[in-house]
């Protein structure tokens, strides 16, 4: 099947000439969950608001479903749904009557509206609080009927800009479910960005990793896991031993990591954990714990960008 | 058609919260009927005055221009709205949903009318209740109604181009301005011919004054310059109708 998002070289730069996507391109295909993965400020959202045509890019193209999001925007809007970073809702309507109005605005009629609203209130578990003012709502349950107005019009691609951000891990493990769900049921795509690399990893087909406006790595979560290789071991002295004659017999397995409690080496193919083992076996080594860590996509950004994702800008803000 | 969809979806939107919360109905309300009474039965005596010669009255006089005032105010008011809209982050909403996002904007014009209807409807009531005398024909009331519509368009557009062009609520007394200038430039408490030089001067150069004319002359049922009035409104709304879409495209390349 075609690419359900076609993205060439696209670019949005604001006034003050700050680049806040500086020429990606990606492809994803139709019916796969694609993870968008970057810390604040990466241009994930800007990317987002691109392709559900809120925003017109400063140069490059994109197709979503098949259409240009700059000359075929409104039958763009009519194949995606959206939930953004900020959930848009009105303090003054009630959940229910979101859903009414959202299903007038896409043209479905009367008589279906009032099935499709009960049904949408129930798969996002807010049938009880349907009927109050969301003005009242907490921050995960607008996000939920954010999602539920955003699946309203039963799209074929869904964009999610950090729906998990600000949830309860209940509430963020019943929003996975229903991602996948969607995939697997009704063969949705979904675009979902995110800060954490847990939930690209869980959900995403495809992962691309943006930071500073560009990709910097772009592939299934294990192939960049694959490419980054080798699994780390964690050794911690025990009593008689001292952290350089640990690190005597580790560094001849591969390049020294850091380490905030003991040593830590990258396995560079000499061996692997068995004969890291025997090593320290034959040296008489003592050693308080050993790890193993596989690769994780925190690993693959440390590479691609030398900083760690997680906390290397400032905190998020609270979600409001 | 789905801009139809959509524009009846945003009007009914704007109504709905309209009539729901009481701090967005009442001042709506109250205004006009508040200008009305202050206006038509504080300055009554206005009648007894030499070379005020209104066939219908004080009272049908002052009611015009409270009308017209109300329906202009029911479309800057309108306008606050939007300015909500995207303060709230709703407006993407509407411009995700909306095919043709020109329908957001007549939504809005729907949901400005219908607000002002049922301050039309009350302060014709009172009006009735108060005695006012009206001479003209059912065509010329007929008339009169449209011609402020018209005028509630005029508001709308105006107010929904500064909202979509400035997102802020700051934009708020911006919207107001002209049409508090518009209407001190007019002849509001009395005919254009007992303002004092200089301003009449202004007044005969302000198509509020126009409007204004032809209104009265319409409730006292001998219509005078009433199609240049309806040209004039209708240029306005021309000229305004750009001036907002202006503003949505504004909106639009900003990212809502
Ligand atoms: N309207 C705007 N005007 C100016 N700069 C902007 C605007 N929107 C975003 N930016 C800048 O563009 C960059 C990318 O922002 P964007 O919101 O796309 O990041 P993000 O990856 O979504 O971050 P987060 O994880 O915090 O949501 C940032 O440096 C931001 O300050
Ligand atoms: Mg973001």
């Amino acid at each position: 099947m075609k690419g359900a998002i076609e993205v060439r070289g696209l670019v949005r730069e604001f006034k003050g000439g700050i680049k806040a996507v500086s020429g990606i391109d990606l492809d994803v295909p139709a019916g796969q969950i694609y993870g968008f993965l970057g810390p604040n400020g990466a241009g994930k959202s800007t990317t987002v608001h691109m392709l559900t045509t809120l925003l017109p890019p400063t140069a490059g193209s994109a197709r979503v479903g098949g259409f240009d999001i700059v000359k075929e925007g409104p039958a763009v809007r009519r194949t995606i749904g959206a939930a953004l970073q900020e959930a848009a809702l009105d303090p003054l309507l009630t959940g229910r009557e979101h859903l009414k109005l959202q299903l007038a605005l896409h043209g479905v009629r009367r008589t279906e509206r009032g099935g499709r609203t009960d049904e949408l209130l129930e798969r996002v578990g807010l049938r009880l609080a349907a009927d109050r003012k969301i003005g009242g709502y907490s921050g995960g349950m607008k996000r939920r009927l954010d999602l539920a107005l955003a699946l309203a019009h039963r799209p074929r691609i869904l964009f999610l800009d950090e729906p998990t951000t600000g949830l309860d891990p209940q509430s963020r493990s019943a929003l996975w479910d229903e991602v996948v769900r969607l995939k697997r049921d009704e063969g949705v795509t979904v675009f979902l960005t995110t800060q954490y690399l847990e939930e690209a990893d869980v959900l995403a087909d495809r992962v691309g990793i943006i930071d500073h406006g560009r990709i910097v790595a772009e592939g299934t979560p294990a192939s960049l896991k694959a490419e980054i290789g080798r699994p780390t071991v964690e050794a911690m002295p025990g009593e008689g031993t001292t952290q350089r004659e640990l690190e005597g017999i580790l560094a001849r397995f591969g390049e020294l990591q850091p380490s905030t409690s003991g040593i830590a080496v990258r396995l560079d193919g000499q061996g692997g954990l068995t004969e890291v083992v025997r090593a320290l076996d034959a040296a008489q080594a003592n050693v308080a714990a050993l790890h193993l860590h596989s690769p994780t996509l925190d690993d693959v950004f440390l590479a691609k960008t030398g900083r760690s994702l997680e906390g290397s800008e400032e905190p998020a803000e609270p979600e409001a | 058609m789905r801009t139809l969809t959509v524009a009846r979806a945003v009007g009914w939107r704007m109504l709905h919260n309209n009539f729901t919360t009481p701090s967005l109905l009442i001042p709506g309300l109250a205004f006009p009927l508040f200008f009305f009474i202050a206006f038509a039965g504080g300055l009554s005596r206005v009648n007894d005055v030499p070379g005020f010669d209104f066939p219908a009255g004080y009272t049908a006089f002052q009611f015009v221009f409270v009308l017209l005032q109300s329906a202009a105010f029911a479309g800057v008011f309108t306008g606050f709205g939007i300015v909500r809209d995207f303060e709230t982050g709703f407006a993407r909403r509407l411009m995700l949903a909306a095919p043709n996002r020109v329908g957001i904007l007549l939504g809005y014009a729907l949901g400005a009318i219908g607000r002002w209807a049922l301050t039309a409807f009350i302060l014709t009531v009172v009006a009735l209740l108060a005695g006012m005398e009206v001479g003209g024909s059912g065509v010329d009331i007929f008339a009169l109604y449209a011609l402020a519509v018209l005028v509630n368009f005029v508001g709308l557009l105006w107010s929904a181009g500064v909202a979509m062009r400035l997102r802020t609520l700051q934009a708020a007394p911006l919207m107001q301005l002209p049409i508090f200038l518009a209407l001190f430039f007019a002849p509001v408490f009395v005919p254009v011919e007992l303002l004092a030089d200089w301003l009449e001067t202004i007044a005969r150069l302000n198509p509020v004054t126009l409007l204004l004319e032809a209104g009265r002359s319409l409730i006292a049922g001998a219509p005078e310059r009433v199609g240049i009035a309806f040209t004039a409104v209708f240029a306005l709304i021309a000229g305004f109708f750009l001036w907002a879409v202006r503003g949505l495209r504004k909106a639009e390349a900003a990212g809502g």
